[in-house]
């Protein structure tokens, strides 16, 4: 029952962080000026941060056991505001993540309460998942804690794209060896593949379809793929989107977290 | 009186040659008999000493100073400052072997394929040398160099969960001194081989290094001490709370109350285990000396019709068995001795290392003299020969001697 409970609420917090990523990743402006690796991605993720934004997402975790749909509305205020709330299926309904800076909120409709999540229980690998919340919460971090090196440009459906190799600086704490980062030159993130220290491929996560949402170009459909698990993955479907709308200040509070007013 | 005893001692003494196979069978079963409680009796001992010793040098040692309520916390804010000047001069009286000073607190450990909790040990390796086993456990790379080192040395089975290696880094989480995550990338210099449970749950570095790791001063979370075995645990336990009331001070006893239970069950089942064999060796005993006495019904029959008393009768049985029952105690403590004298260099088990492992146990047991055991069963063999041998000798001695004669009791 209580890892049942801890593995909720990380789901949730994943669930959030998927779409950070997702969100940030689409509002951008063009960075096709940008020539070096460096820049290239500083500018998409620079433009991410910024933004304000909300979205109907479909998560699909494919497992052994079964494949699992979920619905969330999220809105996003910056880098530093967050709510997440599960609308389907009605087991999981109303459960909803508020992220404000450091610290992260979670409500649970049954226990009609808000938990305030220990750093620790964040740092814990979703079981079963192909994401952590590890990679989610801190997807920033691939400009300032690397090293950039632009290892091709290619072309994909007439669109220029950048194929970066990530390197992480010495002393830094990220544990993956390599990270390459595809991103296409209108800031359109196409794939980022996660290596391990002996440059054995760990997982990479693709667009698997970019299209029109909000009024600009966005990966709409998301696989995170593992490696050795042929067949399972975890897949963020936008439905909807919407950006740069102002967010009333209501919504990112703690109040609004436990009884919705939206 | 005297010589009365003279005669019967000779004859005592003749008697038993008059029959030597006898004598013989009588002499092996029961040096035999006491040889086999001796030893194993002394095997035994060493066998939960080592095994207890063997969990205790891992990590708990004799004893444990921590700050109030961090056995029931452990988290970072139940640590404590370094030892004062007392506790200091407590630490270093001569009944403690060794202490030590460690941080250790929970955290995870991550790497690229796995997340998994653990509790990071930070040590000073000069000092941990002498309380832990885990230094010299380290089978791949090295341990670690001083207390600053920034490397971290993980369990066998644990790194090959996360799929982690010698010479790749892992990260690792807590939570630092202002309540938020710290995390810190760590060099793998070493794999520890311990048992699975150590391995999976404990990752240890250089004490400063996990203190500057987590944002602390000097604060440290435990003291662990190390006392011979010939002390008792409990005094020194007195002897420290006193110079540091405010501290709560734990002997190995509360501190593993499984490891204290399982010391007390071992201490009763060496006896349990001891009455079984010495009911068997004590059944070959009586079974010898019964056969031995009935054999004589004719001859004791004989010399009650000679007209000798049937109580000098009772005296000349007891005589023999006492020195041929005396004899085998003797030869039964040599020879328990001579074994024990022969493996007190120790037994090497590790043959055997993977199916110990499993109960945690020593891997070289050293077999010590246990003299309260060896004066107890020698004593309590020897008498119980001559009391059995005695109760068929008073039959045939109080019985009519013609019909003795004739074997007819």
């Amino acid at each position: 029952m209580a890892v049942d409970k801890v593995m909720n609420v990380i789901r949730r917090k994943l669930a959030f962080g998927l779409v950070a990523l997702v969100m940030g990743l689409g509002t951008q402006t063009g960075v096709a000026q940008a020539q070096d690796a460096a820049s290239i991605l500083k500018l998409a993720f620079d433009n991410w941060r910024a933004d304000s934004s909300f979205a109907r997402v479909q998560m699909t975790i494919k497992r052994a056991t079964g494949t699992r749909n979920l619905t969330m509305e999220s809105w996003t205020q910056g880098s530093d505001k967050a709510l997440v709330r599960f609308v389907k299926p009605a087991r999981d309904a109303g459960n909803a993540t508020l992220q404000l800076g450091s610290q992260t909120y979670v409500f649970n409709p049954k226990l009609n309460q808000v938990i305030k999540l220990p750093a620790s229980a964040l740092s814990q690998s979703w079981m079963g998942s192909d994401f952590s919340y590890e990679d989610l919460s801190r997807s920033e971090k691939i400009i300032t804690d690397y090293t950039h090196k632009l290892l091709s440009t290619k072309s994909v459906g007439g669109k220029k794209v950048y194929v970066i190799e990530s390197t992480p600086i010495k002393g830094k704490p990220i544990v993956w060896g390599k990270q390459i980062v595809s991103v296409r030159s209108d800031g359109v993130l196409v794939s980022i593949a996660y290596y391990d220290q002996v440059g054995k491929r760990v997982r990479i996560m693709s667009a698997d379809k970019i299209s029109t949402i909000g009024g600009r170009p966005y990966p709409t459909v998301m696989t995170m793929r593992r490696d050795g698990k042929p067949g399972l993955f975890t897949r963020i479907t936008t439905l909807s989107a919407k950006f740069d709308l102002a967010i009333p200040k209501y919504i990112f509070t703690r109040s609004n977290l436990q009884n919705p007013r939206n | 009186m005297i010589d009365t005893l003279k005669t019967f001692g000779s004859l005592a003494w003749r008697n038993l040659w008059r029959n030597s196979r006898r004598t013989f069978i009588t002499l092996i079963v029961v040096s035999v008999g006491l040889w086999s409680i001796l030893f194993f009796n002394s095997f035994m001992i060493a066998w939960t000493q080592a095994s207890k010793q063997a969990t205790l040098s891992v990590l708990i040692g004799s004893g444990q100073i921590h700050a109030p309520g961090y056995m029931d916390d452990p988290s970072i804010d139940r640590l404590m400052q370094p030892p004062d000047a007392a506790l200091t001069k407590a630490l270093n009286a001569p009944d403690i072997t060794a202490w030590a000073t460690r941080l250790q607190l929970p955290g995870v450990v991550v790497s690229e394929y796995k997340t998994l909790p653990i509790t990071i040990v930070g040590v000073d390796p000069a000092l941990e040398r002498k309380v832990s086993s885990i230094p010299g456990k380290v089978v791949k790379g090295r341990y670690l160099k001083d207390v600053s080192d920034d490397g971290i040395i993980l369990g066998l089975n644990l790194a090959k969960r996360l799929k982690t290696g010698l010479g790749r880094r892992v990260i690792l989480m807590s939570q630092n001194v202002e309540g938020k995550l710290a995390e810190q990338s760590f060099d793998v210099v070493g794999l520890f081989d311990a048992d699975k449970n150590t391995e999976d749950f404990y990752a240890f570095t250089g004490r400063t290094a996990e203190q500057a790791f987590v944002g602390l001063k000097n604060q440290i979370a435990e003291i662990v001490i190390v006392t011979p075995d010939t002390v008792n645990v409990d005094t020194t336990v007195k002897n420290l709370q006193a110079a540091a009331p405010k501290l709560d001070v734990k002997s190995w006893r509360k501190l593993s109350l499984f490891l204290a239970a399982s010391d007390t069950f071992m201490q009763g089942f060496i006896y349990v285990w001891l009455g079984v064999v010495f009911a068997l060796m004590a059944i070959g005993i009586v079974n010898t000396q019964l056969m031995t006495v009935f054999e004589r019904t004719q001859e004791f029959g004989l010399l009650r019709a000679l007209g000798m008393k049937s109580r000098l009768v009772l005296l000349l049985v007891a005589m023999e068995s006492a020195v041929m029952i005396g004899v085998g105690v003797l030869l039964g403590i040599v020879m328990a001795a001579a074994t024990i004298w022969w493996l007190s260099s120790g037994v090497d088990l590790s043959a055997f290392a993977a199916a110990l492992e499993m109960f945690q146990g020593g891997q070289v047991l050293y077999l010590k003299y246990q003299p309260q055991a060896f004066i107890q069963f020698s004593i309590l063999i020897w008498l119980l020969g001559i009391i059995v041998a005695l109760w068929p000798a008073r039959r045939a001695a109080k019985s009519n001697p013609v019909d003795a004669m004739r074997r007819l009791t």
